[in-house]
């Protein structure tokens, strides 16, 4: 009940005016950035950034709260509605939701996860509400050893699980580890790799790392191969009648209650966030089906945009789990974040509970009022958001490099984090040219300085001895965990691969590609029977 | 959103049947051993394997301050840093050369048949550059109506006034909203320093 009464006190802080006003704002702006093509929930928040820069801490986190919600649910919108394949981490949402909104249904697909979204999102912050408090009671106990063991696994998961190789994967953790390690070092007060200049004694800000891998690479690797032409957004019927049908209702809501259960526990563990959620609940949505839906798979059935939205949403809220009660980063979105976290001088961890207690529940409180507000603003706004789909993309990509610097510049008044924001953005682009991921970058940037303290005070504790490291049952146990985490999420990729590469889930691009494709795709359903 | 399995165009790409070691369009190379961007893969994780080689050097030029209380001192992390750095970029020059080469990114607008085009890469890099110069001394207006107006024509604007307006524009409201509304202490420039508001 303890945590009842301080979810109450949180919501007569997030209630007030002013803060109530700042939710609105960052779920308005969230959705209508996330929506914007090429911008996925990290780069939303990196964007978004400097508008926290000068209001209080739980303004700012209530803006923060609206803007992660918020952009998860505009990329959703985008790849429903937009003719052209999506980016993988929503790409399970636009093999379904797409070729509804080409056979017309695109509100009720829009309908569907923005209900299912809300649904999930609601379900799994009541489940944050009552497990996060018991988390950080236990995680008290934690000894440096036992951080150090749940670091290592948190960037170890996040760098073998995303993209499309182990190496390459643990390349990119290795940079931004190295890029963490610049400054000064805090317990012996050492310059390391600052190359003699002064403004990198400080170090690199992960914020910096954040918008230049997301915001500038991105943009400088979409310029260099942008699709020309116009931008072709799919067109939705106008009107009440055509959202949901009590058919589709029928069909969706155990979907979404599916979706949310698949999410939610997958959000709170390190094994590469909601892109494995969404597709192990489409896997199972599609298995689950039965008679006309399941002919319906590939060609628009609604149980495949409900359960892997709902996922999406459940996992995005599972991801706070761990932020909050351990301060460890599972995503680059979480990343970004906690360095928002740490700019108001805030640790997250097990005992932001009890000396921020105010600042968390509020945070928490405003995740429920923007749930409520998403549901809200987003159906009747589907219009505005289309034309937002519009925008051609030569201006949408010079806004994103001018908000860009603005963020950069916007961090000390220095030009110097430009020029530091320029060379990671090209780092970005190189990146993403030759198939590494960017995420495990950022969560490198933000937990190396993180792994090594807890592993220095380990090894002060036990004066050198590094089996001090495995003393605890919990470490061996975090360990033992590690191994399983990895194998299984190999296993769950490779099958993920296999999904991607089947014919019958061809994202076309036009939609005369999917008569072609309607032929073999059929075929290749009945072959996996 | 950085998982970057290919799209599978291969009943439709140009290029063919999809390379089955990589599931990468196989760009009319049988193996994936040759194609576009194979020098630049190599340099790419040959530069990741210098920079933990000089990590690792690096850190054997960190000062341990003597008699520092901590057993673990300020070069064993870096040390493991350059260690993993330099291990897994060998590990990706391995994989290359056995052909498994990297699978770009895809996106909403990403076109995954074109070849990469590097002027325009280079030309927005020096449009970016010029903020280093343009912010503190024209202002940050004038400095986001070059970024915004340069970006925009380089990518393909119609109208390259319309393009310098709109983000001529986006730095006056910008400067308005988080420069006197919000107190971020963007620097007006000398163009508009005089006016109160923008003074702020």
């Amino acid at each position: 009940m303890d945590s009842l009464t301080a979810l109450l006190e949180g919501f007569a802080t997030a209630l007030q005016p002013q803060y109530l006003l700042i939710a609105l704002f960052g779920v308005f702006i969230g959705t209508a950035v996330g929506v914007l093509p090429g911008i996925g929930p990290a780069m939303t928040v990196a964007l978004l950034l400097p508008l926290t820069y000068t209001l209080d801490p739980t303004g700012a986190l209530i803006l923060f709260a609206g803007i992660y919600y918020g952009g998860m649910y505009g990329g959703s919108t985008t790849s429903i509605l937009l003719n052209t394949p999506g980016e993988s981490a929503s790409i399970v949402t636009a093999l379904e939701g797409n070729r509804m909104a080409k056979a017309g249904r695109g509100a009720a697909a829009l309908a569907t996860a923005a209900i299912g979204s809300f649904v999930a999102g609601t379900v799994a912050t009541v489940l944050l509400t009552f497990l996060a408090p018991g988390i950080a009671k236990l995680a008290v106990q934690l000894g440096p050893a036992d951080y150090f063991a749940l670091i290592v696994v948190a960037f170890l998961t996040v760098g073998a699980l995303l993209g499309s190789s182990v190496p390459r994967g643990l390349v990119s953790l290795g940079l931004g580890l190295l890029l963490g390690l610049v400054g000064t070092e805090v317990l012996s007060g050492q310059q390391r790799y600052t190359l003699g200049v002064p403004s990198l004694a400080d170090g690199i800000d992960v914020v910096l790392i954040a918008v230049g891998l997301f915001a500038l690479g991105e943009t400088l690797f979409v310029a260099s191969r942008l699709r020309h032409g116009p931008v072709r957004v799919i067109p939705v019927a106008r009107g009440w009648r055509s959202w949901l049908t009590r058919d589709d209702l029928r069909r969706s809501w155990k979907p979404w209650l599916r979706g949310t259960a698949i999410g939610f526990p997958i959000g709170t563990i390190p094994a590469g966030g909601a892109d494995v959620a969404t597709f192990l609940s489409y896997a199972t949505e599609r298995r689950l089906a039965k008679g006309p839906s399941r002919a319906q798979f590939g060609r628009g059935a609604i149980e495949g945009v409900a359960g892997p939205e709902s996922a999406n949403n459940a996992a995005a809220a599972g991801v706070l789990v761990p932020l909050l009660t351990l301060g460890l980063p599972t995503t680059a979105t979480a990343a970004i974040i906690i360095s928002a976290f740490q700019s108001y001088g805030i640790r997250p961890g097990p005992l932001l509970f009890e000396t921020q207690s105010g600042l968390v529940w509020a945070l928490i409180a405003s995740l429920y009022i923007g749930n409520v507000l998403l549901l809200v603003l987003n159906l009747p706004l589907v219009g505005m958001w289309v034309k937002v789909l519009r925008i051609p993309r030569p201006y949408l990509y010079a806004g994103i490099l001018a908000f860009a610097g603005l963020g950069a510049y916007a961090l000390h008044f220095n030009v110097f984090d430009t020029l530091t924001l320029l060379v990671v953005g090209i780092v970005g682009f190189l990146m993403r040219r030759y198939g590494y991921p960017v995420a495990p970058m950022v969560v490198g940037g933000i937990l190396g300085p993180m792994a090594e303290e807890q592993l220095r005070k380990a090894m002060a504790i036990s004066q050198g001895d590094l089996a001090y490291l495995v003393h605890s049952p919990f470490a061996i146990a975090a360990y033992a965990t590690l191994a399983v985490i990895v194998v299984t999420g190999i296993w769950l990729k490779r099958r993920k691969a296999r999904l991607e590469a089947s014919p019958a889930l061809v994202p076309t691009g036009a939609v005369a590609a999917v008569e072609i494709a309607d032929a073999p795709a059929d075929a290749a359903t009945r072959d996996r029977e | 959103m950085t998982e970057s399995s290919p799209v599978p165009l291969g009943a439709t790409a140009p290029g063919g049947t999809p390379d089955p070691a990589t599931g990468a369009p196989a760009d009319g190379a049988a193996d994936g051993r040759a194609g576009p961007g194979l020098a630049g893969e190599y340099a790419f994780a040959a530069v990741s394997a210098a920079l933990g080689a000089y990590a690792i050097i690096g850190a054997g030029f960190i000062r341990v301050p003597p008699g520092s209380a901590s057993v673990l001192g300020p070069r064993a992390f870096p040390y493991a840093v350059g260690v993993l750095l330099l291990v897994a970029s060998v590990a990706v020059v391995v994989q290359i050369a056995r052909g498994r080469r990297g699978v770009p990114d895809d996106g909403e607008d990403v076109d995954p048949d074109a070849p990469t085009d590097w002027l325009t890469v280079a030309k927005l890099v020096a449009i970016f550059l010029s903020q280093l110069v343009l912010i503190e001394s024209a202002g940050w207006p004038v400095a986001v109506a070059v970024v915004f107006g340069g970006a925009a024509i380089v990518l393909g604007a119609k109208r390259w006034w319309m393009a310098l307006l709109i983000g001529l524009g986006l730095g006056l409201v910008t400067q308005l909203v988080f420069g006197a509304w919000l107190g971020l202490s963007l620097p007006a420039g000398p163009l508009l320093d005089w006016i109160p508001i923008f003074h702020g």
